[in-house]
């Protein structure tokens, strides 16, 4: 007597029926398990189903292998007999099967799970939901701005607690090793907009103009922006997930049990480093910019190196210049801010680390756009009234 | 009642070799796990007990050597081989590494989903019957977070039983775990493994459950760069003769050594 055999070359079941009268006596041979659990389910039931039965013995004596799934459906099946008031046995079992028979409950499956499934909330609901999580975050930030300044203020009259190692790293993490992309885009945009501008000009013969549209649109909107924006997408981001990770690393607690505020600790060098380095990278951005124009200039346009100079210099006021590099200082007290308060949002799980990191990069570039407003509109009005006007 | 230990090894690890650039983790280590024993490996801190375990369930490739799983040598084997290989045994990690986006019930109905043709209603009750075996019924629907440390080792049993493997890996059984709760999972495994028959390979440190659970101990030794001892724990207790050995089941310093011994066989 053999066992059949399967295609992956393990062993089989197999299944045989007897009737008596109103008793069934149902053989088992060969393997039960999770791997077979449906075929054996199915084949049994529908054995069972043809009859006027009374009972029904199942006899596990050829059984070669059970598993704790397959011997689940069995007690199953018992448990469908009693309630059609047939006798059900189960006989013959091995030491081994009766084992894994012992370990089961039966009385577990029908246990009501101690937390409710959680079910999908309503429209009503998830709008009310999100008006309280976008209230909370900006009483939440609002805190932190609040817990940065002082730590700053701090800082700024203990300079000697200031960390001036970890400003360095992060003015290396956040300015150096930016600066490559930073200038190639800033040159990818100025040659660009030179282009751009070139074909439209060509037809008014306003070749000359190219260069005070580059210059114009770097230092003004576009140096400072761009600059952010890639700051918020490098650092903003890292900020977030170094704070994020050491927070599910109890690194954050332990901190504060060391007696050192977290915000000064870890906020303060990141947000020092920013305000160094991002007008720095603006000032590259925009000079990379200029250059990439001058490239079409020089190239396409007929002009001399010289004239491209002189025409920049002279459409570039100093008001411009110093009002550039205030928008990216405060850019980057947004998007190192933005990031610090997210990284200490994060509580526990891998998920939560990412769902914060994605919110500071998208909360900065918000930030970004909504401050680079403001600055159109109010060094508008100081430029024709001046300040105290 | 555990059955009598047969011959024919289920696991088989020949001539093991693990080497980090100059550092060599183990040299020429060979056991075998036999079906239904629970063998505990333990050993000091980096002696190479998580590498040993990790090649074991085909994470890591090592220098050199074989891991034979039903005549596949499983460190060279195919990814489908490999695969194949990982249906038949479960592993808990050290911390459980139950996925922190998935409530328990899901956590366990993956491998469920994912290796059999069960429906829905099948796999729950499988799951609530696993989640009873590990004393857990009833938290089918709490995230891992909402557990202390020793359920989430236990929710970890659970899914690594899920497909009822041959073999089961456990990673730093009881670390960091209260006493209690560590003395609850050592009944649960002898249950475990006395009822399913389940070979179980343990990592651990504690001296109390390794008189507990395990049938044979192997010994690993950071010096010796490989195994120092293998046998049943309290026969090497009793019987040692290595200071190595006798230090650690004994909980004492080594005596002063005067010069490092290496012991071949």
């Amino acid at each position: 007597m053999t066992t059949p055999r399967n295609k992956e070359g393990r062993a089989g079941y197999q299944v045989s029926f007897q009737k008596e009268n109103d008793n069934l006596f149902i053989r088992l041979k060969g393997e039960f398990g999770l791997k077979n659990y449906e075929a054996f389910t199915r084949e049994i039931r529908k054995g069972v189903s043809g009859h006027a039965i009374q009972n029904l013995t199942i006899d596990f004596s050829q059984v070669e292998y059970l598993d704790s799934a397959a011997a689940l459906a069995f007690l199953q099946m018992e448990e469908e007999a009693a309630s059609r008031k047939m006798t059900c046995r189960l006989v013959n079992l091995s030491a081994q099967s009766k084992g894994i028979f012992s370990v089961i409950h039966p009385d577990v499956l029908k246990r009501i799970p101690f937390k409710p499934e959680p079910t999908h909330e309503g429209i009503v609901q998830k709008i009310g939901q999100a008006s309280l999580t976008i209230g909370r975050d900006f009483v939440n930030f609002i805190t932190f701005i609040g817990d940065l300044l002082s730590a700053l203020a701090y800082t700024v009259t203990h300079p000697s607690s200031l960390r001036g190692k970890d400003v360095l790293f992060y003015v290396q993490r956040a300015g150096v090793d930016g600066l490559p992309i930073v200038a190639m885009i800033g040159a990818l945009m100025g040659l660009i907009m030179a282009f751009m501008s070139y074909l439209q000009f060509k037809q008014f013969g306003a070749n000359i103009y190219v260069p005070t549209l580059v210059s114009f649109a770097m230092i003004k909107e576009l140096g400072p922006i761009m600059t952010a924006i890639l700051v918020a997408g490098r650092s903003g981001s890292a900020f977030a997930a170094e704070i994020g990770t050491m927070q599910v690393n109890e690194e954050v607690d332990a901190l504060q049990t060391m007696g050192f505020d977290p915000v000064r600790f870890l906020a303060v060098p990141k947000v020092l480093a920013a305000l160094i380095v991002v007008p720095i990278l603006t000032v590259y951005a925009d000079l990379s910019g200029i250059l990439g124009g001058m490239i079409i200039g020089v190239t396409t346009l007929n002009l001399t190196f010289k004239t491209y100079m002189t025409q920049s210099i002279n459409t570039i006021q100093v008001f411009d210049v110093v009002t550039s590099l205030i928008k990216a200082a405060v850019f980057a007290g947004l998007i190192s801010a933005i990031g610090c308060q997210r990284g200490f949002q994060v509580r526990a799980g891998a998920q939560d680390v990412g769902k914060f990191t994605t919110s500071a990069v998208v909360a900065a570039i918000f930030l970004i756009v909504v401050a680079d407003s403001i600055f159109a509109v109010m060094l508008y009005y100081v430029k024709r009234y001046g300040i105290f006007a | 009642m555990p059955e009598p230990l047969q011959k024919t090894p289920v696991l088989e690890v020949k001539n093991l070799t693990q080497r980090f650039g100059d550092h060599i983790v183990f040299e020429d280590v060979s056991f075998n796990v036999y079906p239904g024993e629970v063998l505990v490996i333990v050993g000091g801190s980096g002696c190479g007990k998580s590498t040993l375990l990790k090649i074991m369930i085909g994470l890591q490739k090592p220098r050199a050597g074989q891991v034979l799983y039903q005549g596949t040598d499983i460190t060279r084997a195919s990814d489908e081989a490999l695969n194949e290989y990982r249906k038949n045994i479960g592993v808990l990690f050290q911390s459980g590494a139950l996925f922190s986006s998935m409530s328990i019930k899901e956590n366990i109905a993956l491998p469920l989903q994912e290796y059999t043709d069960l429906d829905a209603g099948a796999i729950d009750r499988v799951i609530r019957m696993k989640l009873g075996m590990v004393n857990l019924a009833g938290y089918e629907n709490h995230s891992p977070s909402e557990l202390s440390g020793g359920m989430k080792k236990r929710a970890g049993i659970a899914r690594a039983m899920a497909l009822d493997p041959r073999v089961l890996f456990l990673d730093e059984l009881s670390a960091g775990l209260d006493p209690i709760t560590a003395v609850e999972l050592d009944d649960l495994i002898i249950k475990t493994n006395e009822a399913l028959g389940t070979t179980m390979v343990i990592v651990t440190h504690e001296l109390e459950s390794i008189y507990k659970i395990a049938h044979r101990v192997l010994m690993l030794d950071k010096e010796a760069r490989g195994m120092i001892a293998e046998g049943g724990p309290l026969e090497l207790k009793e019987k040692a003769t290595d200071p190595r050995v006798r230090s650690f089941f004994w909980r004492q310093l080594p005596e002063e050594k005067d010069e490092p011994r290496f012991y071949a066989d």
